[in-house]
């Protein structure tokens, strides 16, 4: 699987989903203290209540209609907590006094103390979704005191047997859960009664709730932050790279010429420093190219002496008195000689013009009488083929030397004339679009090697065989034709024709003012 | 004492006997053959391998011609530096330069410090023959009033034979050898197109098509700097050059 480097961040990101499952176990464990603390709370207020009407069997009198008396309201007003209902059931089950209320008095929302301002804002926001998934405590609940409560509750029954207990159960309506502790009232050796405590659990639930509403916004903006500074970060990075590649896929042109690098070149971290080594790289690169193509000039140059030698040492044999077999031997020296002095004029050709055509030197001319010029010669230059020509009848005016211009159409038909095949005429055209002058010269005749392509132009690369003529090919005659064709402000192109039967080679030229 | 031998023929020009042409050439082989060979052919040769020693020996004795090779030893310019020494001791004597560089800039610098010829090495001997006897039958002649005379006539420009030298309505136009053989096959037959084949046959010279181009470019300019409207040499594209009447 192909991910970007874009994809890997954000699956890294989701590492921070690990908060908010942290959270959830702290805030059950929290949970879990909590109701262990109201537990113990509520089992020392009832302990609390058993204690104070210890010994005080007066209190606990049944007076039938009555309520409890002063006293006992006092005890159950003083040691009760709020929120909770206390109640006291003497060994007959009968209840002998009930006090307070598991309803909150003053219903609201009280949410304790305000949080940071972002913090408020994400908790409002996951809120809808909060309520969805969490259990929201209710006052609007059934907090009626059943009859089977009082008498076969087992939170009562076993204080009554002398054993305090507590015991979590649901009120009738199933809406709350209701904690009950248990503690017996003594009188001597003797159970009088069982005092009875109970709270529901909607404080913790909302302070449960409140705190997971908590860590889920905290995490929210931990991950949307993170995330989009990853994001972010990544973006900047595979924009980097990818600036880098396009530069780096589009340094070498065509014409195999080579480019410096401008992206991230003066970054200083990695992408910098790959930025630079590409440089570098392709900086030996271009060294190499241009060694290559100063490679004809040089060799010709370096060459010329040791040929001078051989030349002048057969020049001075030929005037001496030799044997009558030698001369077959001077003959085949001399044609030696005379095919490398081709390849030499060859090679120093495309050297004189590299010079050439950086001299600045620019003169405007008719391209349409250099080509019908050209293409006159062209019949008896190479008399078995055939060439048609085709010109615009406006004038087509370049700046450049015209010389030069019929030089590389020379070039461009001296390999169209080598590579083409059957009757049909090569085609020289020479039309304008575009304030461009396209110089197209066409032949039927083998397609060009894939491999080829964009390297024709390219000093000393050439695709065709040696055919045992003898004649050296170089590869320089359309390296010459680019030279040309740049020095015109222009470029050269090979393609393959569009069926696939030969072969076009376009030459563009800017037009002059 | 160098006994010279002064035999005149009847065109009057001195023949090859006795007459010093000095080899500048760093090369041992080259330095040799066309030694070996200028002897074969009547000339004395003085030979010397780099410019100091060639410099110390022409201020004792000028040659009678010079062939100069640009780079010499160490020197990469050395030939350019001798050219102009021999110059200023003579505005007459004749100087080839003979070197394996073949850049028009060469070309156009041992030119303009007064060499009267500029030729690559992949010359033949016959065509070297050629020119150090033309430019020695220059040399004599421009020594002498004019005897005889040997031009060639399209008005405006006139072509002495013997002397090598070109006029344009009147004023000098001041040609290499080379350069005065393309103009004289040119002009020999006006309109009709000469190829560069041809030219480099008349020429003496063998070289490749932009050397051509750019003598004839160099020509233009030298008769562009008497005449500003000059456009008698015609460039008949994909063919040569042709001489405009």
């Amino acid at each position: 699987m192909r991910l970007s480097l874009r994809a890997k961040v954000v699956l890294v990101a989701l590492v921070l989903s690990l908060i908010p499952w942290v959270g959830y176990l702290h805030l059950t464990q929290m949970d879990a203290l909590l109701r262990q603390g109201q537990e113990q709370a509520l089992l020392a207020t009832a302990r609390a209540v058993a204690t104070a009407l210890h010994d005080r069997p007066e209190l606990l009198e049944l007076r039938p209609g009555a309520p409890a008396s002063g006293e006992m309201e006092l005890i159950l007003k003083s040691l009760a907590r709020a929120e909770s209902r206390i109640w006291i059931v003497d060994q007959r089950q009968r209840l002998l006094a009930l006090a307070g209320d598991l309803k909150k008095r003053a219903p609201g929302e009280e949410r304790g103390a305000a949080a940071p301002a972002p913090l408020d804002f994400a908790m409002r926001m996951v809120r809808p979704v909060t309520d969805f998934l969490l259990e929201r405590p209710t006052e609007d609940f059934d907090d009626a005191l059943s009859e089977a409560e009082i008498a076969h509750g087992p939170v009562a029954a076993s204080a009554l047997q002398g054993v305090p207990a507590r015991r979590w159960r649901h009120s009738p309506d199933s809406r709350a859960v209701i904690l009950s502790a248990s503690h017996p009232v003594w009188a001597g050796e003797q159970v009088v009664a069982a005092v009875v405590a109970e709270e529901t659990t909607n404080a913790i639930r909302s302070i449960y709730n409140r705190a997971l509403e908590q860590v889920v916004a905290v995490t929210l903006i931990a991950f949307l932050a993170g995330a989009l500074t990853l994001i972010l970060f990544a973006s900047r990075l595979s924009m980097r790279l990818r600036r880098l590649r396009d530069e780096a896929e589009a340094a070498i042109d065509s014409q195999g010429r080579v480019r410096k690098l401008i992206a991230g070149s003066r970054a200083g971290d990695e992408i910098g420093d790959l930025s630079r080594s590409f440089s570098t790289v392709l900086e030996r690169l271009a060294q190499y190219n241009s060694y290559l193509e100063n490679m004809a000039g040089r060799l010709s140059h370096e060459l010329r002496t040791p040929i001078a030698v051989v030349r002048s040492s057969l020049e001075n044999l030929k005037m001496q008195r030799m044997p009558d077999d030698a001369g077959v031997y001077l003959a085949r020296a001399g044609d030696g000689l005379k095919r490398l002095d081709t390849i030499l004029t060859r090679m120093s050709e495309a050297t004189r013009l590299e010079q050439l055509v950086r001299q600045p030197d620019h003169e405007r001319f008719d391209a349409r009488e250099v080509v019908r010029g050209c293409a006159s010669g062209y019949g008896a230059a190479y008399p078995q083929k055939k060439f048609e020509v085709e010109v615009p009848d406006s004038p087509v005016m370049l700046s450049g030397a015209p010389d030069l211009y019929a030089q590389m159409l020379d070039k461009l038909a001296a390999n169209a004339a080598d590579f083409a095949i059957g009757e049909e005429p090569i085609r020289i055209r020479l039309e304008v679009r575009d304030s461009q002058a396209t110089l197209t010269v066409s032949n039927r005749g083998p397609r060009l090697p894939e491999a080829m392509a964009g390297k024709l132009f390219e000093s000393m690369v050439s695709m065709r065989r040696p055919d045992g003529s003898g004649e050296p090919h170089l590869g320089l005659g359309l390296y010459i034709a680019r030279l040309i064709a740049e020095f015109h402000g222009g470029s050269a192109r090979a393609l393959n024709r569009e069926d696939g039967s030969g072969v076009v080679i376009k030459v563009k030229c800017t037009l002059a003012e | 004492m160098r006994a010279r031998l002064v035999r005149l023929d009847q065109s009057g020009i001195l023949p090859p006997m006795g007459r010093i042409v000095a080899i500048v050439e760093d090369d041992p082989g080259i330095r040799a053959n066309y030694a070996d060979m200028l002897k074969k052919h009547g000339y004395q040769v003085r030979a010397y391998s780099d410019r100091r020693s060639a410099a110390d020996a022409f201020r004792t004795q000028l040659p009678d011609l010079a062939l100069l090779d640009i780079g010499l030893g160490d020197e990469p310019d050395g030939g350019f530096t001798l050219c102009r020494e021999l110059r200023a001791m003579s505005a007459a004597l004749p100087i080839i330069f003979l070197t394996a560089r073949d850049s028009d800039f060469d070309t156009v610098s041992g030119l303009r410090i007064g060499a009267d010829d500029y030729l690559t090495k992949d010359v033949g001997l016959p065509h070297l023959l050629a020119r150090i006897s033309a430019l020695f039958r220059r040399a004599d002649l421009l020594a002498q009033p004019p005897a005889t005379e040997d031009v060639l006539e399209r008005v405006p420009l006139r072509l002495d034979m013997k002397r090598f030298q070109a006029s344009w309505h009147g004023n000098t136009v001041d040609l290499t050898l080379t350069e005065f053989w393309l103009v004289h096959s040119l002009a020999r037959f006006p309109g009709h197109v000469k190829d560069r084949e041809q030219l480099m046959r008349d020429a003496h010279i063998v070289v490749d098509d932009s050397t051509i181009t750019s003598h004839i470019k160099r020509i233009r300019r030298k008769f562009q700097a008497v005449d500003q409207e000059f456009g008698a040499i015609d460039s008949v594209y994909g063919l040569g050059y042709r001489w405009n009447a």
